[in-house]
Parts: structure tokens; sequence; C-alpha cells
């Protein structure tokens, strides 16, 4: 077979045993890849009410088709597992090197099964996988630990690593390669830490077949050139992420001050131009000619970041209007491996309850000190640490100000306040891991240049359901974010997979099967029900100033909205997928 | 003197060069075969280019026992869409060092002289192999495609540049 290479890498760490398997091809051909098979494989794996940190619990790491091939932005991997954070499914995309290697390596996926009995370096070496002892490497941070491992194992190998926060079982620790680059959301760390996993090393020499090569590549060199190469995608090189900031101040959806208004008013010290300033050049994940990273140099502080939700919930949602304090903030949830998004609002909530007068954690809003040091402190479990890393919501419910918290299933909210952007609050409610943006960008249509209106909940169900299904089927190749890529040119590039051709219903079916394989599991892992904090669609919540001041949501349109959406999902009114929307969509497994 | 040089200052490190260098080689993408490589560090993100010389280096083919490593002359079209080097015209004529496997013995006295350690064994056949500009439509440069990067260009002599195109 084409672009796959039909074999998974299964290590039972509990037994040190090592195990290659055949790729499931009817579930390929069903799910493509990435988001869709690694549903497949984890509603399959994954006993209902599985403990997220115990060995029943699976972490798995599955790449796309075109990983280890010229395909811009294919290079990303997704990893999954029942999230330690929010106890939903979970799918956590990072670029970088790691899939394309793990491809030459000869792999489709890597599964770790069970708990190690000491500290351990999964090292894959082609044919040759060894699991050694870690303890050297434990406590190092992702740089340190890169570099050594480079320098003990292959210069050429790549690395899917925890920092200390995973090795602490941070709810939110995430997986790091190349440094920069993060399997951000969920807590996949928290889960690696508990398995006694410090990193995976891989080098991969063999190769990835494509049928003819020449006729590829020609095609390859068209498809850049008329679909990738244009004004639509290339923002994201000139700019990337930080494009989007003054978009989303300026709609007054910029959540300040643990979102207690819409707009930072020292958002010009953070936004791209400021970054701009500083930039020494620009990065790429590998097999991608888009090249959206940034690499900043401010002082002595060095590296890659801070993209677009960093600079909205680690800068102004804690008040912090200065690039290089920023920075160093970002640079060090980088090495520690912990999510910015989840660091950020946990910490803009302890100044939040500093300001109020709830708790005294020494912090308060625009503080450069205590917000520097409060990373370090939480990944390491001190002082105000320890308290900070049980997340916003049990923070908040220990000191009696439940409300406090904006969480959606226990995950820290990101850069978009659906008072500035309303469809954003059932893109929240309804995400299959929880408070994510990611999974629908109704944001996109509402203030990223779209021209639905921002403050009305009319029809946003079927957008929602629109996106959710588009995104869903994009996660399969694993297309990134920032190639704006429509089915047709998905069709274009499958049609080189298999011999039969995806029609533009298929492939958003695959997206909808998808999507309904996240609800079965999280009905099964009994996921708490879909909403969003009060404080987002109440009269109360509403702005008193701004270009999204005196808006709210309210209630009671928020529950039909919600309503809407699983009749158009055709889910009952619990939200539960109907037997006849399972049959409808081939989908053989059960609650 | 022709050959492929790669930018460390405008390279992102995307590794598209040797993605598309191997699916041409090779018949499948497979870059730890490339004939040419970028060197990345992730996390300082310094980069260093690793091209073949051609003419202007020739050290392997010095060092060669068996006289396997000949000079080709080649015509180069490397137009492309985004390529940097439009004033090169479309073609132009250029010289390049190619391994004549039937000759090459694999021996290796050529892999240890490669100052850019370009030339390498092929991983199955008994043979060195090497950048031959893809005897004239070099694949690592048609794919540095990003009109604001174009990190790996050609670099030709002012006689290449001269020369009368079509001819070879």
């Amino acid at each position: 077979m084409d672009f796959y290479q039909g074999r998974v890498l299964r290590i039972d760490l509990t037994e040190g045993s090592v195990a290659v398997v055949p790729l499931n091809m009817e579930w390929a051909r069903q799910y493509i890849g990435g988001k869709g098979l690694l549903f497949r494989y984890l509603l399959n794996e994954v006993p209902p009410s599985a403990a997220p940190l115990s060995p029943d619990n699976p972490l798995m790491f599955f790449t796309g088709p075109f990983a280890g091939t010229g395909v811009t932005t294919c290079s990303r991997l997704v990893v999954g597992c029942k999230s330690p954070a929010t106890g939903t499914i979970l799918d956590s995309y990072v670029g970088g090197s790691f899939a394309p290697e793990l491809k030459f390596a000869g792999y489709d996926a890597l599964i770790l099964t069970g708990t190690a009995s000491q500290p351990t370096l999964v090292w894959i070496n082609d044919d040759v996988v060894e699991l050694r002892q870690a303890d050297k490497y434990m406590g190092m941070g992702i740089a340190q630990l890169e570099e050594t491992l480079r320098r003990d194992l292959d210069t050429n190998a790549k690395f899917m690593s925890n920092g200390p926060a995973g090795e602490r079982l941070l709810p939110w620790a995430c997986l790091s390669t190349d440094q920069y680059h993060k399997a951000g959301r969920g807590g996949a760390g928290a889960l690696m830490g508990a398995k006694n996993v410090k990193s995976i090393a891989v080098r991969g020499t063999g190769s990835v077949s494509v049928g003819d090569a020449q006729a590829f590549l020609a095609d390859l060199r068209r498809i850049h050139k008329d679909y990738i190469l244009t004004p639509a995608n290339l923002w994201a090189h000139e700019e990337g992420t930080l494009a989007l900031v003054d978009m989303v101040q300026v709609a007054g959806a910029m959540p300040t001050r643990n979102w207690s208004q819409g707009q930072f008013e020292g958002n010009d010290n953070i936004n791209s131009r400021a970054y701009m300033k500083v930039r020494l050049k620009k990065r790429a994940c590998s097999q991608c000619a888009i090249g959206c990273r940034n690499f900043h140099v401010i002082g002595d502080a060095r590296g890659e970041g801070p993209e677009f939700e960093t600079v909205a919930i680690c800068g102004a949602n804690c008040g912090i209007g200065d690039a290089e304090t920023l920075f160093r903030f970002n640079l060090a949830c980088d090495d520690l491996g912990m999510d910015t998004i989840s660091t950020g609002g946990v910490v803009a909530q302890a100044m939040d309850m500093t300001e109020r007068g709830i708790h005294d954690f020494g912090m308060r809003f625009g503080d450069a000190e205590g917000y520097l040091a409060a990373p370090a402190l939480i990944a390491r479990g001190d002082g105000i640490g320890a308290e900070l890393a049980l997340g916003a919501r049990e923070l908040a419910a220990r000191y009696g100000h439940p409300e406090i918290a904006m969480q959606v299933k226990n995950l820290e909210l990101p850069g978009y306040d659906p008072r500035g952007t309303f469809g954003m609050s059932l893109a929240y409610a309804t995400a299959d891991r929880g408070g994510c943006h990611q999974r629908s960008y109704v944001q996109a249509d509402e203030i990223l240049g779209g021209s639905l209106p921002p403050d009305s909940l009319d029809g946003k169900a079927a957008v929602n359901i629109h996106w959710q299904n588009f995104t869903s089927v994009k996660y399969t190749g694993i297309w990134c974010e920032f190639w704006a890529l429509e089915l047709e040119e998905m069709r274009q590039l499958l049609r080189h997979v298999w011999d039969d051709d995806f029609s533009d219903d298929e492939l958003m079916r695959i997206g909808e099967r998808a999507w309904n394989l996240s609800r079965l599991f999280n009905i099964r892992q009994a996921v708490e029900a879909d909403t969003v904090p009060a404080r987002l669609i109440e009269p109360g919540g509403a702005f008193s100033s701004g270009p999204s001041a005196g808006r709210y949501i309210g209630a009671d349109r928020f529950a039909r909205g919600l309503a809407e959406y699983y009749e158009l999902r055709g889910w009952d009114a619990s939200g539960t997928p109907t037997e006849a929307k399972l049959d409808a969509l081939g989908i053989d497994a059960r609650v | 003197m022709t050959h492929v040089m790669i930018s460390s200052k405008r390279c992102t490190g995307c590794h598209m060069c040797e993605y598309a260098c191997s699916a041409q080689h090779e018949g499948a993408y497979r870059p730890s075969t490339a004939r040419l490589f970028a060197d990345v560090n992730p996390t300082t993100a310094e980069i260093k280019g690793h091209t073949c010389l051609q003419t202007s280096c020739a050290k392997c083919q010095a060092a060669c026992p068996e006289g396997a490593i000949v000079t080709k002359d080649i015509t180069m079209a490397i137009g492309g869409e985004f390529s940097a080097k439009r004033n090169l015209g479309d073609t132009f004529q250029g010289t390049v060092l190619v391994v004549d496997e039937a000759t090459c013995t694999g021996c290796g006295e050529c892999y240890g002289v490669c100052p850019t350690a370009v030339i390498r064994a092929h991983p199955e056949r008994n043979t060195a192999v090497k950048c031959d500009l893809c005897l004239g439509d070099p694949q690592c440069i048609a794919f540095c495609q990003n009109p604001h990067v174009l990190a790996v260009d050609v670099k030709a002599d002012r006689a290449g540049r001269s020369a009368s195109p079509g001819g070879a």
C-alpha cells in the first residue's frame, strides 16, 4: 500500500514488550488517518469509565497518509487518549518533524499501553525498539533533554518528550517536540508521566512510497503553486497567528484580565507589529512550504513564540502588556512542558482572586514578577504552584467562587470571548475535548474576515456543525489550520492514495463519522453536560464598554441553540446519537 | 561551476528540498538518502546547508581510485514559477559530477574527503550516490517554492550564464 506503512507499533510498558501489528486498513479507508483513525482505535481500546491516569488508558500517536511525503503541512501528528484534564476523548495535534520520522521508521501509529515500573526512554531506531532506563533524564527541561538525547542517541533522531510538568502529572502538561512544538491541550503529558515515560525518540531511515513518484512530484508542484502559495495562505508566513491579535482586539473579543473585559489597552505592545520588530527569522515544520513560525530574540531570551493564543490568554488576560515579559513566560512554559492556554488561564484567575480579595496568591494583573515565577512553581508544585496546579475550576471551587473559573469540561478557555463572537459559545460547549477553539471556526465567519453577525446565535448551530465536520475531515489528513484548503484539494490529493474517488459528500461524512465517534466515546466515559460559564451568556456578564458592550446571549437563547444543534446533528435531546444516525454513517460501534 | 546552495539565513528548516530530492532519485520519499540536506537545530534555529559544490570542489573525483566520478555537461532549466534566478534565462549550460554506478565499487574513498558530507553510500545498492542536479531540473529548487523564502537556489558562473540556450 502506498502512503500508508500498514504497521502499528504497540508497546506494552507493563510487560516491557514490543509488537508490530497490521494497521486496520478497513478503518483506514473509512477514516483516512489522523483524527478519524485515532478515534476509532480509542473507542475500541479505552474501557468505559477508565481512570485517565491508570494503565488502562492507552496513549496513542497517529500520523496521516501524507506524513513523510512532500504534501505541505501534513507532517502533523495527533496524540490521543482519554484526557486527564477533561475525561473526554482527546486529540491533540503537533507539528515539527516527529510524524514523518515515525513513518520513515516504518510505522503509521504508535500505541503505548500499561505503565513502566521505572523511568523509561522509548528508543525507536527503525526496526530496533528499546525501552531504556531514563533516570539521568528526569527533571530536565525540553531544551536540555533534546540536546542530551541527540548526543546520546543520534543527531538526526526526533523526540516526543515530557518536561518537568508532565513528570509531576500536571493535568495540563503537554508533549513537546522540536522544542517549541506542543501537543498542547488536554494533558497528554500527564498520561505519559503516569506511564513513567520521559521521552520517545525515533529515527527513521526508510521510505514512504507514493506510487509513481515522478507523477506525484509533478502534481504536487502544481498543487503547491495553485493552492498553497497563494495570498489566502501566505499571510501565515508573513505574520503567522499573531495576525489575529488585532482582529480579535478590534472585535472586542479579547479575553482581558480573567475575562472581565473584551479589549486590552496594552494590545499594541504585544501584537504582530510589536513582535515583528524582534523577529530573527521564520521557521517551518518539516514538509511545510508555508512556514508560519516566528523565531524571536529579546535580550538574552531567544526562541519561537508566542503564538496568538498565548498572547491572548497569557498576555491580555493576565494584564501583561510587555512583549519581553510575555515572551519569557512563553519560553518558560515551553521548556517545562505545560500548555500556555491553561497556564495563562489559571494564572489570570489567581490574579483575579487576589485583586478581589478572595485569596492572596501574591500576584496581581500586570505584575511581571509573580507572573514570571508562576510556571516553574506550578510545574514543580512549589509554594502557590501546588494550589494553582489544581486547575482553574478546582481552584475556584476550593475558595467558594466557582463562577470565576473560565473553563468548559475543565479545559481552560482559549482566546475568543463569546461575548464578542456569539457562535463560539456553542463551539466551546459542544467541542469534543472541552473548551476548544479548533473544532469550529465560527469565529472566522463572525470576526476574522467573515460576514456573519457576531452578536446573533441565529443559524449558528448549523454553522458550528459544518465547521466541526469539516475540521474533522481536515484533521484526518492531517492538514494544518494554515492551509486554507477546500474539499476539492483534499480530493485531488486523496486520489493518489485510494483508487476510488472520494466525493465531497463522502469527505464530509468522514468528518461527521469521526465527530459521532467522539460523542459515543464521551457518553461511554460519562462526560459532563455541554455548557459554558454563566458569565459568558447571562445579562450580568455583559461588558460595560468596548465594541461588544451590553451584548449577551442569554441562557434561554443558548439553550435553544444547543437543542437546535442536537436536532440538526441527528442526536436525541440529551445529545446522544440516534441509531438511525449511526446507521446512516456506517458506524458499527454503539454506546 | 554550477551547483545548488542553501541560504542559512533564508531557510526555514522545512526540509522540502530533501523530500523532493529523495523522491526524484529513489522513487519514494526517503530524506535519509537525499543528496543535499539542511542541518537544523530546532532550539536555536541555526541552520547549515549541505550541498555538493560539483566541479568547483571535485575532491571526490580526485579521491576515486576507479575513475567512477565523471564530469557531465548538462542543460539547466530551473525557470520555476518562483525562481529567484530569472536573470539566468530559461536554460543555461553547466557541468556536474555524477557517479557512474557501473564502475563504482562502493569502496568509500570519497566519503571522507567530501567537505559537505553529501556523497554517501546508498543504503541498498553497493555504490556511492551524490547530487546530479537532477540532470537539469533540480527538484530541491522546484520545491523551495515559497516566494518569501527561496532558500535553495543555483549558483552558476559567467561561462554558464553566457552559453547559448539549448546546446549540450
